[in-house]
């Protein structure tokens, strides 16, 4: 009788299991989709592009690949080295800044302690679109254009990854261990980088990747700014090939080329996701 | 170098609280009217019920509270405004605290490191501690691989390496077994011979005091009750609350009168009546005749073959074998009784337990009563 129960009690658990797997390897399937499809179409002429649709690469790869590669109007290392710069500075800074921040608003009392953290928040409410306008308009008459600081310096404030941070702080960090710290003589500043920061390693780790993507996909103001041939970053490249005459365009190598521009991203997320460990705090204090 | 260390180890480490007074934000009062002198090198516990400002005091001395009213002064400094790091304190968390990322090892180097000590200087101090503590062998574990008293013992050494001037500790021992806190009570008393230093502890357990403490500092809602050794807080509780609180199983308590006859005194207590003993009579602080309460610690009460004037009686409601002794509970009419009796003093037939509904008759001697005032709560006996 029981062992009846046993095996119809297996025999439902392994339908489940099939159930979720199937939904699970669907959306996988779903998400790694476009990747291929990247793939495919970089190995394909633009001719064959423009022919429609293959699910099955072609053999252009390598011709693509010398082909943006040799392209007179962008310079790609220069592209990714430039990307990489801004998305790597910006997301180090906005990373370091916002969980400095959440540290602040975490662990301290003080006056106005609601207000400011009410004030940030409401930062977040607004577009980066609506304040794009006066930002460009702003550093243009302050002759910023062409340079990556009006880029990189306004990740410091960065609303969204810092109420992370906060959130993140405030399941991770009792404040016993930021008052152990305290009495083993370490400063405020030395408290928050020696022991705060590590205890943190996860978020910091989760938020360096997407500020590093956003940055690295960002297009928009990245364009007002910059226009010297040697400033572009990756997107603007892109885009500009896209947009270039009938003579010149040529799908494959636009494809190819926004191949090569996810690689450096894809190398920083394995590079990263290692850190992205739970349970880091477990052990620290009992409870 | 060595005249710092030379000038460290004269400085007294004596601690000194004034008219401390704690409000948090709320108008919460955790601590009033706290007047200490701790000592260099003594060994001071806090103790009292869960809420009673313990922690609230140790923080304020530690520097991790602000002090609303009052002067805290660590040897002849005053120390109300100075940063906790620069206090010279260590303290041990209840919840131990370690850093989660950093080995054992580091999590002790951590405040020499900050000092800049020299490395071989820290790994020599580190070693030490851990050969006291017996902790050697998980030198480069972290926390997490550690089990509670492991982890209690690494929070221990990583304050010892320190030398500080004074050790702070709070219930560190309450996340324990029971065995644990036991064998870890011993290590302390133990270190605290070693290190010899000025200790402050708190816990809210009064056999932790009793047996930790040179002196004990007994608190209730944020009013200090009574300071005194062990054996002053034992035999000499100041009221009421002291009474009950230090002694296990707890003193018993009874509403009675004080008769005064023929220059004798006796307190009544359900229609029994006790003789004071003269040392006692003597030292009494009030001659009036009236309502008091007498306590009587459970091992004081004597139980008697036969009825008499000066004799209770009340039937055992439970016996507790506790090995060497027997825990009775007592009830007549509606009033709860312990007695403490040794096992060996029963009669052969009572020594595996005594059966419930047992009618015993036991007295009082007048030379171990508590007498305090009804109104006021305090002990009416001079010390
Ligand atoms: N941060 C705070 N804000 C407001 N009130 C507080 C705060 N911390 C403690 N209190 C209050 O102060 C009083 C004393 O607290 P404290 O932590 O010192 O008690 P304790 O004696 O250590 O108790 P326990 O044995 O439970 O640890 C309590 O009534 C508590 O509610
Ligand atoms: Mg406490």
């Amino acid at each position: 009788m029981i062992q009846r129960k046993n095996a119809a009690g297996r025999i439902h658990l392994l339908v489940a299991r099939v159930v979720v797997y199937t939904i699970l390897i669907f959306l996988s399937a779903l998400c790694l989709f476009s990747f291929y499809l990247l793939i495919v179409n970089a190995s394909r002429s633009n001719a064959q592009l423009q022919a429609g649709f293959s699910l099955l690469p072609q053999g252009n790869f390598f011709t693509n690949l010398k082909n943006a590669w040799n392209d007179a109007s962008i310079n790609i290392p220069r592209g990714v080295l430039n990307s990489f710069l801004v998305a790597g500075l910006t997301a180090v800074l906005t990373t370091y800044f916002s969980a400095l921040t959440a540290y602040g608003i975490h662990a301290y009392t003080f006056r106005g302690k609601k207000a400011v953290f009410t004030c940030i928040m409401a930062v977040m409410m607004i577009p980066p679109q609506v304040s794009a306008v006066g930002f460009v308009q702003l550093m243009t008459k302050l002759g910023m254009t062409n340079s990556f600081l009006p880029l990189i310096l306004p990740g410091i404030a960065a609303p969204v990854v810092f109420f992370y941070m906060k959130q993140y702080l405030e399941s991770v960090l009792p404040m016993e261990i930021v008052e152990a710290a305290r009495c083993d003589g370490s400063s405020e500043f030395s408290t928050f980088n020696r022991i705060v920061l590590p205890i943190m390693k996860p978020a910091l780790a989760v938020q360096l990747i997407f500020s590093f993507v956003a940055s690295w996909n960002n297009y928009f103001i990245p364009a007002l700014l910059l226009d010297k041939a040697e400033m572009k970053t990756v997107p603007i490249m892109i885009a500009q090939l896209r947009s270039a005459d009938y003579s010149k365009f040529d799908m494959g190598k636009v494809y190819m080329f926004i191949l090569l521009a996810i690689l450096p991203v894809l190398i920083v997320y394995i590079f990263l996701s290692r850190s992205i460990i739970k349970g880091v705090t477990a052990g620290s204090v009992k409870g | 170098m060595a005249k710092a260390a030379l000038l460290r180890s004269h400085r007294m480490a004596y601690v000194t609280l004034k008219n401390v007074k704690k409000i948090y934000p709320g108008k919460v009062v955790a601590v009033q009217d706290f007047n200490l002198e701790i000592r260099d090198k003594e060994f001071v516990v806090l103790v009292g019920p869960s809420g009673c400002g313990k922690s609230t005091t140790l923080r304020m001395i530690a520097g991790l509270e602000d002090i609303t009213e009052g002067d805290l002064f660590i040897g002849e400094e005053r120390m109300n405004d100075v940063a906790p790091k620069d206090r010279d304190i260590a303290m041990v968390f209840q919840n131990y605290a370690l850093y989660p990322h950093m080995t054992v090892y580091e999590n002790m180097a951590f405040a020499l490191k900050l000092r800049r000590a020299p490395k071989a200087e820290i790994d020599k101090k580190v070693r030490e501690a851990a050969e006291i503590l017996d902790i050697t062998s998980y030198l480069d574990r972290k926390p997490k691989a550690l089990s509670g008293g492991q982890r209690q013992r690494v929070a221990i050494g990583r304050a010892i390496v320190r030398e500080p001037q004074v050790f702070l500790m709070d219930e560190p021992l309450s996340n324990l077994d029971a065995k644990l806190r036991n064998q870890m009570r011993a290590e302390i008393i133990k270190l605290r011979h070693r290190i010899d230093t000025t200790f402050v502890y708190v816990t809210h357990d009064q056999t932790e005091a009793m047996t930790l403490g040179d002196r004990i500092v007994i608190m209730k809602d944020g009013f200090i009750q009574q300071i005194g050794t062990p054996q002053e807080v034992f035999n000499h509780p100041a009221n009421v609350f002291v009474a009950g609180f230090i002694g296990s199983p707890q003193m018993n308590l009874f509403d009675a009168q004080l008769r005064k006859d023929d220059e004798k005194y006796f307190v009544e207590v359900a229609g029994a009546s006790f003789a004071l003993s003269e040392r006692i009579a003597a030292k009494l602080r009030r001659d009036s005749e009236g309502e008091v309460i007498v306590g009587i610690r459970p091992e004081h009460i004597r139980i008697c073959a036969q009825e008499g004037d000066d004799t209770m009686s009340a039937a055992v409601e439970v016996s507790e074998m506790m090995g060497s002794e027997i825990h009775l509970h007592l009830r007549a009419q509606d009033k709860e009784i312990v007695l403490r009796v040794n096992t060996t003093e029963l009669p052969e037939a009572y020594r595996a337990g005594i059966p419930y509904g047992t009618q015993l008759h036991f007295t009082f001697p007048g030379d171990l009563l508590h007498l305090f005032d009804k109104e006021s709560q305090k002990n009416l006996i001079g010390e």
